[in-house]
């Protein structure tokens, strides 16, 4: 028999405490993986300083040397200029979530606001079910399609003579690593808008509407500015999930450690590059020699604390625009 | 490679399972791990082995990694053997032995439109470097333009391999070449992009034009009677001295039959 006076075992007490434990549990995981990771990835930081993040060199041709360090551990190797890498990150990562934002915020519009029921019914879990592919699978039709065509069509000779002696265009590059990757993270930046565009309150628009200003007005004045921390929330999700993605990056721009510059004009988009993630990945055969893995944590590190002032960054951008936003 | 290791794993261990029940009494389990180059080589033998009368009713599990993780794997007793697609390194922990039990051809390959005739060892060694850097300055070559350079990222065997073999001490591949992570990565870019060049394990040009080193064509005939100078060794790595089941691995691989395993895709010893 049922008695509230005597909960027995589950009191609210105990309950409390025992999901408290849980809750910290996730913190001290957390706070355990960052101290981790810095006391792995400390040497490598301590015997470049900030020149680790600086540029000079080849970081291949580094990393190539503190791969082959002598096994005396006085004598490790440990020099590397990183900034092609962190270059090639940031380019790759802002070039996906700007086209992305713009992309996504139009499509979750019609999707709310513009399209008959029945193409809104399709287009919602089609996109849901884009935001579950893998992305090994993107990589794949990098790799086998788009990459080969973008090398034969779209880089003449001239082109490719024209970097020769700095760097081989071969089609895998920053402009596919970043077509890619839009496509990778529009699907989710959709669902989250899609459901804060949803979540405006009807009153409000209907308002509007009774007032006589028409739908796109509508739209763009009342739902999207109430939803925009939805929009900062999709964007810093799309940007860790670039942040992160390491498997398609290496398949379609991975080919060199390489900084793209700007001022190639149309070429830079045909450059490629490795970014962090990507060099995390393609060097783990490497992790059982002692300054090598030292190296590949310092990446980590780096990846690390980037997501977290990334989160940090959303959190206040979205401070200011709380005051009539709906939270997704 | 995490997953390709757990693939791998979970391939091997499906592949013995079958045999591994029928005398599961005093069944003993072999651990490798190491150079994804060997590993088709091991499965193949593993295979062979435990329907041999030594290798019955016992259990091999293969994971890979490169050649590195299989040194170091059974250098600190994770695993029986250590496969390795390099020769022993002054650097290399102590107390492991090498055994030798295949030798494998590292081809030069080309895009299959850009049929080079032959190339000797400074023509590879300006190409690959830098100092040659157009199609139009290679006698043979039909392709045009710029060369791409494809070659294996710092941790690669075939890397290494390559270095020994035709590069020397000294030379280095040019900073600007495409540097890809796996054989078949790789041999799927020189196969998209008719101005490409690099290497492979011969077990893995299909599709590609190997191009002849110094007149002497990249076939497995050519390698096993000692014509193409362009060859390097397999080795198992064990912990001390083989012992057990591992010492009998060994031996199947050397013996006749094993050898005779080998000659299907790779350099037998004799």
């Amino acid at each position: 028999m049922f008695n509230p006076a005597t909960p027995g075992f589950w009191s609210d007490r105990r309950v409390e405490r025992m999901l408290g434990a849980v809750a910290c549990l996730v913190l001290l995981l957390i706070i355990g993986m960052i101290a981790f990771v810095f006391a792995k990835a400390w040497p490598s930081f301590a015997h470049n300083g900030l020149a680790w993040f600086s540029s000079g060199g080849d970081v291949d041709r580094q990393l190539e040397d503190i791969f082959n360090s002598p096994s005396n551990p006085a004598d490790y190797v440990y020099e590397l200029h990183a900034w092609p890498l962190l270059w090639g990150t940031a380019v790759v990562t802002f070039g996906a979530v700007l086209i992305g934002i713009a992309f996504s915020l139009f499509a979750a519009i019609f999707i709310v606001e513009f399209a008959p029921p029945r193409l809104s019914g399709l287009l919602e879990p089609v996109v849901r079910l884009l935001a579950a592919v893998p992305s090994v699978v993107y990589g794949l039709i990098g790799i086998l399609v788009i990459v080969p065509w973008v090398g034969e069509h779209l880089i003449s000779i001239e082109r490719k003579e024209s970097v020769a002696n700095v760097v081989q265009l071969d089609g895998s590059s920053i402009g596919v690593g970043i077509m890619i990757l839009t496509i990778m993270i529009v699907p989710i930046m959709i669902a989250i808008v899609v459901d804060a565009l949803r979540a405006v309150p009807r009153s409000w628009t209907e308002g509007a509407s009774a007032l006589g200003v028409n739908r796109w007005r509508v739209t763009w004045s009342i739902v999207v500015r109430t939803a925009r921390p939805a929009v900062v929330a999709a964007a810093v999700l799309a940007t860790a999930r670039a942040l992160g993605e390491a498997i398609m990056l290496s398949m379609v721009s991975g080919s060199a450690s390489f900084a793209p510059n700007p001022i190639d004009g149309f070429t830079f988009l045909f450059e490629p590059t490795r970014p962090l993630a990507s060099a995390l990945v393609e060097n783990v055969e490497g992790l059982t020699v002692v300054p090598f893995g030292q190296t590949l944590f310092a990446f980590a590190a780096v990846l690390l604390v980037s997501s977290m002032f990334l989160s940090l960054a959303g959190f206040v951008a979205k401070q200011s625009m709380r005051k009539y936003g709906v939270q997704p | 490679m995490n997953r390709t290791r757990l693939l791998a794993a979970a391939a091997a261990l499906a592949l013995c399972a079958p045999l591994g029940t029928a005398t599961a009494a005093h069944a003993a389990t072999i651990t490798m791990s190491g150079s994804t180059s060997v590993a088709p080589l091991a499965t193949s033998l593993a295979k062979a082995f435990l329907k041999s009368p030594k290798g019955k009713g016992n259990k091999v599990v293969i994971l890979q990694g490169g050649s590195d993780i299989g040194i170091t794997d059974v250098s600190r007793g994770r695993v029986t053997l250590g496969m390795s697609s390099r020769d022993p390194k002054p650097a290399d922990p102590g107390g492991i032995v090498f055994n030798k039990i295949a030798r494998d051809a590292v081809c030069i390959v080309s895009n299959a439109s850009n049929p080079i005739p032959t190339l000797s060892q400074t023509q590879i060694q300006d190409i690959f470097s830098g100092r040659v850097r157009s199609w139009s300055q290679v006698s043979g070559a039909t392709a045009s333009g710029p060369i791409d350079l494809v070659v294996r990222t710092a941790a690669s065997g075939t890397q290494d391999a390559f270095q020994n073999i035709f590069m020397g001490t000294t030379l280095r591949v040019a900073a600007s070449a495409t540097t890809k992570s796996s054989n078949g990565l790789q041999a799927q870019t020189i196969k998209s992009d008719p101005n490409a060049i690099g290497y492979a394990s011969f077990a893995f040009t299909k599709g590609l034009h190997t191009i002849p080193y110094q007149g002497v064509p990249c076939t497995l005939r050519n390698a096993k009677s000692g014509q193409y100078a362009g060859s390097r060794n397999f080795f198992l790595v064990s912990r001390g001295a083989a012992k057990g089941l591992a010492k009998d691995f060994i031996a199947f691989a050397r013996s006749s039959t094993g050898q005779a395993i080998v000659a299907s895709d790779w350099v037998p010893l004799r």
